[in-house]
């Protein structure tokens, strides 16, 4: 089993991700467009001073100077919440982070650019503005990058290290504060593209990604005292994915539940429709997560349950079809 | 070490490079009034400013930000003989590899620069990056004026003067000229100098059309510590071809029928007879 037994919280796991890293590879500058603190970037920031650089309130800048910090031979770690780095940047993005490498461009591999969201989806209060619900479906609509959206502290940093080896435009979403380590770091080895098998049952099928996964589980253990059989699928990379595992999981199961703290629109539901459909005559499979609607702001206890996200209303939908 | 040309050799460069222009525009149409206008910052940039390394290819490293101006390094690089006036004459073919506007990583091109307004940053990127690595390799990035109206631009341009890049050199294009028409009535972007000088930098404004000008104004911005340096240069569509000027003074983009090529070629051809006889004065 790739999961830990009684779950304990990492207070600010980027924090130690990102100094373990700069404090091993002396190439990596994490970059911050003034939200440092807020990404917990703060031991790189007094430790390793030489290896942060912060660009001022300018996500634009953010990624552009990111992308000429690679050119000059460094790896930048750019850090943002997820609403600015993408939606506010997102030409600087496609453009200045995403077109040196892979095919279709005039390199095979170029320099590595990494951008990592916090807060994604609606694991931000402030409704709207702050929250990212789309920013895995238009980094997923670039070609040739990597989109990671990570589960946990675990998997988190294992996308962080696995990233700075890889060429191109890696997406990353981040987690901030309190994070239950629910990976069982001496098991999980991530490798990019796998796919994670956390539960294994019959009937319904659930294939969650990031947030998400923590909420599927959540539910699975609900559905389990209920006596409802099902699986669980972790895909923390949404590209490039290896679609053969997500259809090999998805036509085992009578039905499947895509979960993720996006929009159902673009991200990880959209993915495994995709996959599904290419082939044909596959399972039903029903989309949760964000609706294509603005969200409510507030905690996010409150907004997962005002949108039926809750662990109890996710449990009740899902016992329902099983039935 | 850096390369010494005489005022006179520089000119024939100039010269040469305003023929590869028309040359290779000739085929198509394109952005042959701007890569006329830019030749002698192209002569004094690639012939003497920038530093060659022992690869063939330059220590120094130029970024361009505006892909509208790939023609002039094209036509620089056709002079170096680092690309075939051959395959330059595909450009803008279909299925050619020779983009209008090209991709980063084409020989000569940093960055992916037909978005416009990405290079001030990219270049300030770069230039941090190498004095954080100790590298005594100076940047230089050419955009437009049209660029100042990019609010990028001076996200880019507020963090070089904030980091005091002074291995940082912009050169901008500031021909007046954009899409719609003149940039003071599109946008203005004037004063230039003193809005730079406001962001920490160093600023010279110079023609952009006199090469010992601009060899002059490129050790003044080597010579420059703690800051950043930019050059405004003012050049004019068609700068050193009369007769294209006249005909054809809004060109913003040139298409294949709009301009006599042939009388402009008989006057670079005119021009650089000329400086040749005054070479062997």
């Amino acid at each position: 089993m790739l999961l830990n037994g009684p779950i304990s919280f990492d207070p600010a796991p980027f924090d130690d991700i990102s100094f373990d890293l700069a404090s091993r590879r002396k190439d990596v500058v994490i970059m911050s467009a003034d939200l440092s603190k807020y990404c917990q970037v703060v031991r790189v920031k007094t430790e390793l001073p030489d290896q942060h650089l912060d660009v001022g309130m300018a996500e634009q800048n953010l990624l552009s100077v990111a992308a000429g910090v690679a050119k000059g031979g460094y790896i930048p770690i750019a850090t943002c919440f997820a609403c600015y780095i993408t939606r506010r940047a997102y030409d600087q993005m496609m453009i200045c982070m995403g077109t040196g490498s892979g095919p279709g461009t005039n390199r095979e591999a170029g320099p590595t650019n990494i951008a990592v969201g916090f807060t994604p989806g609606i694991a931000n209060p402030a409704r709207i503005h702050h929250q990212a619900a789309e920013d895995l479906g238009m980094v997923r609509a670039i070609p040739n990058a990597t989109v990671i959206d990570p589960m946990d502290p675990t998997d988190f940093r294992a996308a962080v290290n696995a990233a700075v080896d890889l060429p191109g435009l890696i997406y990353i979403r981040g987690h901030r504060g309190d994070t239950p380590r629910l990976l069982d770091p001496e098991k999980f080895t991530f490798e990019l593209g796998k796919t994670y098998r956390l539960k294994e049952g019959k009937g319904i099928g659930i294939i969650a990604t990031g947030h998400g996964t923590q909420w599927a589980l959540e539910a699975s253990r609900l559905l389990e005292n209920q006596g409802v059989d099902h699986s669980l699928l972790h895909v923390p990379t949404l590209k490039p994915v290896r679609e053969h595992e997500v259809a090999a999981f998805a036509f085992a199961h009578n039905q499947i539940v895509t979960v993720e703290n996006h929009q159902i629109v673009t991200g990880l539901g959209s993915l495994v429709t995709e996959i599904v459909s290419d082939i044909g005559r596959g399972p039903r499979i029903t989309r949760m997560g964000l609706p294509n609607r603005w969200a409510p702001g507030g905690t996010l206890s409150h907004i997962r349950q005002a949108l039926g996200l809750d662990a109890e209303t996710m449990a009740r939908r899902i016992a329902e079809m099983a039935a | 070490m850096r390369r010494t040309q005489s005022i006179n050799d520089l000119d024939i460069i100039a010269a040469k490079i305003r023929a590869h222009v028309l040359e290779i525009c000739r085929q198509r149409g394109g952005y042959a009034a701007q890569g006329v206008a830019l030749a002698d910052i192209a002569a004094a940039l690639y012939f003497d400013e920038l530093r060659p390394d022992n690869d063939g290819w330059f220590y120094d490293r130029f970024v361009l930000s505006n892909g509208h101006d790939a023609i002039m390094t094209y036509a620089a690089l056709a002079e170096t003989g680092h690309y075939s006036i051959e395959d330059l004459r595909t450009i803008n073919a279909d299925g050619s590899w020779v983009d209008q506007s090209p991709i980063e990583g084409q020989l000569g091109f940093e960055m992916t620069a037909g978005s416009l307004g990405q290079g001030a940053s990219q270049s300030a990127g770069l230039a941090w990056a190498l004095r954080q690595k100790g590298s005594d390799q100076r940047v230089y990035c050419l955009f437009s004026d049209g660029e100042l109206q990019e609010g990028n631009t001076w996200e880019g341009a507020m963090f070089a003067g904030h980091q005091k890049l002074d291995n940082l050199c912009y050169i901008i294009d500031n021909n007046d000229m954009q899409a719609s028409g003149h940039a003071a009535d599109v946008m203005a972007v004037e004063p230039v100098p003193e809005k730079f000088e406001a962001f920490g930098f160093a600023s010279r404004r110079i023609s952009g059309t006199d090469t010992r000008e601009l060899v002059d104004t490129f050790a003044e911005a080597r010579a420059t510590k703690g800051k950043p340096f930019v050059m405004i240069c003012d050049t004019r569509l068609w700068d050193g071809i009369d007769c294209l000027q006249r005909a054809l003074p809004m060109a913003h983009y040139t298409a294949k029928g709009a301009v006599d090529w042939d009388a402009g070629v008989a006057e670079i051809a005119a021009t650089l007879a000329t400086l040749e006889a005054s070479r062997h004065d």
